[in-house]
């Protein structure tokens, strides 16, 4: 079994790519983690892995420079169903548009917009960097047995925007910084989460380890 | 094998299209539940309904209609377009549909398929329409690049009830069932068949009862119906002979 992680000049690649490994290794099938940027081998992969770092408009384009890309991403997820990770800016993909400073249309697998986040407490400041805990909107396989709630683990945030879904149902967990925040959406085969699961520890890493054993 | 007549559902009437384009759509009933009371008469068993414009929103766009027809009727009836969740599922099988048939969903979200087969097992089909062998989602609207085979291989042992195989090309234009495609399908997966698209006439009713087809549970007959090219007594005529034949 092979998960390919995209390789599209967007950052967090080494740190993804560890942190799967380490997930990976406790596994009954251990699955081979591969850091690509060969859209044929993403259309082959048995899991693929969407990370992001910067600016929506800016990874949209990174991911349409690698020619055929964007198609093989869609083809294995949408139509073969293949599970999904995306991180940070890879799971913001996944909406209809983002509207940092400019509008860049999306992936459209989610709909809805990636919009700036807006703290009500004025004292909080953006970007919101820091550690959360997660509010479960929708029961999941991926979330299976994981510590959510106020009394749960926490998750990595580095963020300035969040993906403001259009169906309640879309979204699995949220997180409170002076107002809800989408911190994990879902839907078929897919999966993204706003927070950094590979610098999330112990919580990042079961995360990441239920998602390679999810058979959707 | 049974013949399935079709109703397709598009404002609340009965329409066909032609190669599944919406802008190609003959009316012909404004009232679904008085054709579904003819298709009883005629001797049908079982009734194919689709809820085309549900098939396009992704969610159930002519339940009134649907309702409809099963107070009007008593023989089953199984239904697609638009059924994407769990709840639809539960909420069309609630409401006395026999069958539910989940297409897009079934290639986007195959956990479906199979949470819900085994919820309610010989109640769930999947719908594959293909277009050169390719499956088509989203009411048609959208090709991919997998194969009919590859996506009804992940409902082997799931508990599906039957596969309904549609070769777009063909449907609605009364040019033949596409048997060899459909033989080719059922002869590697063990879940029945059913064949659609392109039924034009008593040959390929005939040909449905040759030993080559014998894989197939049933075909679909829609345009060839409504314009007389079939004529419903003599088809179920000549299932009824087969069938006394094979007992």
């Amino acid at each position: 079994m092979t998960v390919a992680i995209i390789d599209y000049g967007s950052g967090n690649l080494h740190s993804a790519a560890k942190a799967f490994e380490r997930a990976a290794r406790g596994a009954d099938d251990p699955e081979r983690i591969v850091v690509t940027r060969d859209p044929d081998f993403v259309y082959r992969a048995d899991r693929i892995v969407l990370p992001g770092v910067g600016a929506f408009a800016d990874c949209r384009r990174g991911l349409d420079a690698v020619n055929g890309m964007a198609d093989a991403l869609t083809e294995a997820v949408r139509n073969k169903a293949r599970p999904f990770f995306g991180i940070c800016v890879g799971m913001q993909l996944m909406a209809s548009r983002g509207k940092e400073h400019v509008i860049t249309e999306g992936l459209n697998w989610i709909e809805g917009d990636v919009e700036k986040i807006a703290p009500r407490d004025e004292s909080l400041k953006i970007p919101h960097m820091g550690w959360n805990t997660l509010d479960l909107a929708r029961e999941h396989p991926v979330l299976e047995r994981l510590p959510l709630g106020p009394k749960g683990r926490h998750a990595y945030f580095v963020h300035s925007y969040h993906l403001n879904a259009r169906n309640e149902g879309d979204v699995l967990a949220r997180a409170d910084y002076g107002g809800p925040v989408t911190a994990i959406v879902a839907k078929d085969t897919a999966i993204g989460t706003q927070f950094h699961p590979e610098k999330s520890q112990r919580f990042g890493l079961a995360l990441i380890s239920n998602f390679l054993k999810w058979k959707p | 094998m049974i013949l399935f007549p079709a109703i397709d559902l598009k404002n609340g009437q009965c329409v066909r299209l032609e190669q599944g384009d919406m802008a190609r759509a003959t009316v012909f009933n404004l009232d679904p539940a008085a054709q579904a009371r003819s298709f009883v008469a005629q001797g049908f068993e079982y009734l194919h309904v689709v809820d085309l414009d549900g098939a396009f929103a992704g969610k159930p766009m002519n339940a009134q209609a649907v309702e409809a027809m099963l107070k009007a009727i008593t023989i089953p009836l199984q239904l697609g377009g638009g059924i994407r969740d769990l709840g639809t599922v539960e909420a069309w099988l609630a409401k006395g549909v026999a069958r539910v048939i989940i297409g897009t969903a079934a290639v986007r979200d195959p956990g479906l398929v199979k949470s819900a087969a085994k919820k309610y097992p010989g109640r769930v089909a999947v719908g594959l329409d293909a277009r050169d062998g390719k499956v088509a989602v989203e009411g048609w609207a959208e090709t991919s690049q997998v194969t009919a085979l590859e996506i009804a291989q992940r409902f082997e042992d799931a508990g599906v009830a039957a596969i309904i195989f549609t070769d777009i090309s063909r449907d609605g234009l009364l040019k033949g069932l596409n048997l060899e495609a459909t033989i080719a399908l059922a002869d590697r997966i063990s879940i029945p068949v059913i064949a659609s698209g392109g039924l034009a006439s008593i040959e390929d009713v005939k040909a449905m009862l040759r030993p080559l087809a014998k894989k197939l549970a049933g075909a679909i007959a829609g345009r060839a119906l409504y314009d007389g090219r079939l004529d419903p007594a003599a088809a179920l005529a000549l299932i009824r002979t087969a069938r006394n034949a094979a007992a």
